[in-house]
């Protein structure tokens, strides 16, 4: 059992680069699982693993799963229409991604620095008299494509070091469960199995893995982390990641993806920064990876445009670069799709011999995003969002044009026009719900309104209270049907976020703000401490006889009590308070835990 | 101990308001079987010492012997388990709780604990099965659901159990439960009646009333016996023997809105209102009712307000109460309110003196 470990065996020479496998990421690390099975001294192991592979052709991230989608399309594109002749024609076998891995240190698209320190630690690591002292375990963090991988790889081939990758298994498929069982192979949790093989590692070092020549250099990757959920699952990993990061003796990468943080649930995305910073402190080194630039992102794609002969304006690659936000392989899939796309569609316009309108296509295809198929859906941050309603910022000046057949509006309720999309649009791409947009707007809005504008502030206030009508159950009633809470909820976001834009009718001129988190969450919570404290100290204290109700304790008992000096007895509301209060900072009761966040100037941007 | 507690009468016989009730409740426990009954009156009328004195009557000392005990109860819904910590207070012939206490899982509660009082029935001397006795407080709390399932229960388990329900407004009783019960309504004690308790205290306690002083308390009180009793000896802590025009002092969290109402009085903007929102949380925090907060915070206005402009305060008030109980967290409805009557009062200040 404990051969079934995925260590991958890969030269990092780059020889098998040149293999023209049609195939997604996901399939090709499982491709090279299958070479590394002529090479590991566990043949036995690795054997099963090639069956294991032979099944799974569904692949495990999210990534893969894009670009299987777009391996789809390409199958379509390329079955649906005759292939011009040309550039394309050799190339068309294998995906850019793949084709055009950076072979060298210049073809990197990240930033030198990076790539220099990354170098750095590898050298330390790798010189012949090692200091012991050195810990051999190197985090590299980052957004999915920004080249850590690659980075790694590379910088490996160069200082010639061999590189042992340790791959996330692939989930196991029900079906495929199903078929192993009745073969005799029993399942094996995916953390059993890093465990495992961390355990391997530590006891025997890396030559239980590699075979032979100790002597040559290398070096452990373990791309991404298998996954863990609930508290048990995250513990025992980050155990066996500690364990690795105090004992490894080969120098390690930890490739560590950094989701952003509007795709994960919070718990998770937090936990990933924890397990970090606890490796951090048990010796690892870290070095976290900045999406890449669009310079050179564009310098990558041009490269590959000039040996592709692919006829990729400027203007288009730039855009491309923009749109793929620092995600390098994206943008080097969004051109390789691209391309297949000038062909098809431009096609007659090319053979017209007319490079005026063809161009106009372009150009018009490029300035029209929709039209873009492959462009990352842009999601904002809650703070983004809230920064928008907030600063409310209108186009100056510009009046308000009605046309004549309208209605026209009574200048008091007439606004200028918004300079920012419609707000169901933004509530759109941030990620919250409703009521904590609403419970953030009513802390917030106050600093934005004019001093003197008590009654815009009536008018926030109103909308904000309707919203709230509308986020609560009616009658207590928990919904049975979610559509129907779904619609009442975003209807509350709605009201709430054109009640503060609406209600603000001269809104300040931008100033720094700082958004704090809504107070309104610790009062409840230390309201709900206190009232079972007080029911508590009530029946404590004397002879009970009859359950109190809570509102006269509050109201009628407790101001008594304190009057009379049994103060001993009863904490003075002060105190209690105060002691409520330093727990509750404490708590992780807020879904984003930093009280002050966000500048002005990074509200600005957007 | 405080004074509420230490001379509450205990038996039916010493009660000194609401005699008559007394009288009567006596006759239909001892003369036949007791129906549910519901107790609703105003706070501070006496509606739970009628209870206890009512449980005294019917089952002897033994009625005074209660544990109060926190427990959890585990109760199955449908698909799953879910645990409900409840404090109930219990004698062997009786529990009581406050059923609104588990939030929105109050229905099940209800029904979990009077089904567990059927399973083991007391047996009386004579050997035959007894009843138990079920106090509810605050029913009109309880969500529509939790009034549906207890009335099913009223009617299914009614051989083994009693229920004596209590409640401020029975308004907030389902018709249903309110016809299942005898009702007793207890009023507010009248004036004279608070001043004769507070002498028979004074009395007890050894102390000497001046004249008129009593009367002042009881005036305070808003009849509200409790207050009363409550408000006297606070008197006696602060300053005695008596002077006739003592100060008596209200309680801290008025003191507190009344401070509020000044703030908001004085200056009427944006970021004021920010002030009054942190004031108004230290209140929610101590866990004064908002509805309380408002209603202390319109008298307070309404005090130091042109008679013109009262129509219109009031109604705004009425229409966030409204709105306060059909949303969720409260400070959003309390807030607009202060921000309505700034708009209201700033303007009316600007008509006024330009």
């Amino acid at each position: 059992m404990g051969k079934r470990n995925t260590i991958v065996v890969s030269s990092s020479s780059g020889e098998d680069k040149e293999d023209s496998t049609w195939s997604s990421r996901g399939n090709r690390s499982a491709n090279s699982n299958l070479k590394s099975s002529k090479r590991s001294t566990n043949s036995k192991g690795a054997k099963k693993k090639a069956r294991l592979v032979g099944l799974k052709s569904r692949t495990d991230s999210s990534v893969s799963d894009q670009l299987t989608l777009f391996c789809e399309d390409f199958d379509e594109r390329f079955n649906g229409i005759k292939v011009p002749a040309g550039s394309l024609k050799n190339a068309h076998k294998q995906l850019w991604v793949d084709k055009y891995k950076p072979r060298s240190l210049d073809d990197l698209a990240v930033h030198k620095k990076k790539v220099e320190e990354v170098k750095m630690w590898f050298h330390e690591r790798l010189r012949p008299c090692k200091d012991d002292c050195l810990n051999q375990v190197l985090i590299v963090t980052g957004q999915a494509g920004t080249g850590k991988s690659a980075t790694i790889q590379t910088i490996a081939s160069h200082l010639g070091a061999k590189v042992c990758e340790w791959n996330t298994p692939t989930p196991t498929l029900w079906q495929e469960h199903m078929h192993m069982s009745s073969s005799g192979l029993r399942y094996t949790s995916k953390l059993d199995e890093f465990e495992n093989f961390v355990d391997r590692m530590r006891k025997y070092g890396s030559n239980s893995f590699i075979e032979g020549q100790s002597n040559s250099l290398s070096i452990l990757m373990i791309d991404d982390l298998p996954p863990a959920n609930g508290k048990l699952a995250s513990g025992r990993l980050l155990n066996s990641l500690r364990l690795l990061v105090q004992s490894a003796s080969i120098p390690t990468v930890i490739v560590v993806t950094d989701y952003g943080r509007a795709d994960l649930p919070e718990s998770s995305g937090r936990w990933l920064e924890e397990l970090q910073s606890s490796l951090e402190s048990a010796g690892a080194c870290k070095v976290t990876f900045n999406p890449a630039t669009t310079n050179s992102i564009k310098r990558v794609l041009s490269r590959i445009c000039s040996q592709e002969n692919c006829r990729a304006t400027n203007e288009q690659i730039e855009l491309i670069a923009k749109l793929s936000g620092g995600d390098i392989r994206h943008a080097i899939s969004s051109l390789q799709y691209f391309s297949l796309k000038l062909d098809t569609v431009c096609y007659p316009s090319l053979i017209s011999n007319n490079p005026s309108t063809y161009e106009k296509l372009i150009s018009d295809e490029g300035n029209n995003r929709c039209l873009m198929p492959m462009g990352r859906d842009e999601t904002l941050s809650l703070f983004h969002a809230l920064g928008k309603f907030l600063h409310n910022k209108r186009e100056a000046g510009a009046a308000f044009v009605s046309d004549q057949d309208a209605f026209v509006l009574n200048e008091k309720f007439a606004r200028l026009p918004l300079k920012m999309d419609a707000p169901e649009k933004i509530l759109f791409q941030a990620p919250e719900q409703a009521r904590p947009i609403t419970d953030f707007l009513h802390e917030n809005v106050l600093d934005f309104l004019n001093d003197e504008a008590i009654d815009d502030s009536w008018t926030v206030a109103a909308y904000l209270s309707e919203a709230d009508t509308l986020l609560a159950s009616p009658n207590g009633f928990i919904f049975r049907n979610h559509e129907a809470e779904n619609l009442s909820q975003s209807v509350a976001a709605s009201v709430a976020t054109r009640g503060v834009l609406f209600g603000n009718s001269c809104p300040v001129s931008s100033r720094w703000h700082s958004i704090r988190r809504p107070k309104l969450w610790q009062v409840d919570k230390s309201s709900s401490w206190n009232k079972h404290d007080l029911l508590k100290q009530r029946l404590d204290l004397r002879e009970a006889c009859s359950l109190p109700n809570s509102t006269v304790i509050a109201t009628e008992y407790m101001p008594t009590l304190k009057r009379l000096n049994y103060a001993e007895a009863t904490a003075p509301w002060t105190t209690m308070q105060d002691k409520q209060s330093g727990e509750d900072e404490c708590d992780a009761m807020s879904i984003h835990g930093d009280e002050r966040v966000e500048s002005e100037d990074e509200i600005e941007d957007w | 101990m405080l004074w509420v507690d230490q001379h509450r009468p205990k038996t039916l016989d010493k009660m000194i308001v609401h005699q008559d009730v007394a009288q009567n409740l006596k006759k239909l426990v001892t003369e036949q079987d007791c129906p549910h009954l519901l107790f609703y009156g105003p706070s501070g009328s006496g509606k739970k010492t009628l209870i206890m004195a009512l449980l005294r009557q019917m089952f002897g000392p033994g009625a005074d012997k209660v544990k109060a005990e926190n427990k959890t109860w585990k109760v199955d819904a449908g698909s799953r388990t879910i645990d409900i910590d409840l404090t109930t207070l219990s004698s062997t012939h009786h529990v009581e709780l406050n059923p609104s206490d588990a939030g929105f899982q109050d229905r099940y509660i209800v029904q979990e604990i009077i089904k567990e009082m059927a399973k083991n029935r007391p047996i009386d001397t004579k050997g035959k099965k007894g009843f138990k006795v079920l106090v509810l407080n605050e029913v009109d709390k309880l969500s529509r659901e939790a009034q549906h399932s207890l009335r099913r229960t009223m009617e299914k388990y009614s051989s083994s159990c009693r229920l004596i329900l209590c409640c401020n407004s029975s308004s907030k009783v389902t018709e249903a439960i309110r016809s299942r019960c005898l009702n007793v309504r207890i009023n507010s004690p009248s004036v004279e009646e608070i001043v004769k308790v507070l002498e028979t205290i004074a009395k007890k306690e050894g102390l000497q009333l001046p004249p008129g002083f009593a009367a002042r308390i009881a005036e305070k009180s808003n009849r509200s016996l409790r207050r009363a009793i409550l408000s006297l000896e606070t008197c006696r802590v602060q300053q005695y023997p008596f002077t006739p025009n003592q100060a008596i002092s209200p309680m801290d969290w008025e003191e507190y809105i009344f401070e509020i109402t000044s703030d908001i009085m004085k200056e009427q903007s944006p970021k004021r209102l920010f002030q009054v929102r942190g004031k108004i949380y230290e209140l929610l925090i101590n866990c004064i009712p908002p509805e309380i907060i408002l209603k202390r915070l319109l008298y307070e206005l309404l005090r130091k307000l042109d008679a013109e402009l009262k129509h219109e305060v009031c109604h705004w008030a009425a229409y966030y109460e409204h709105r306060m109980r059909l949303g969720q967290k409260a400070i959003f409805h309390i807030e607009a309110f202060i921000a309505k009557f700034m708009s209201i009062y700033k303007t009316f200040l600007i008509s006024t003196f330009g």
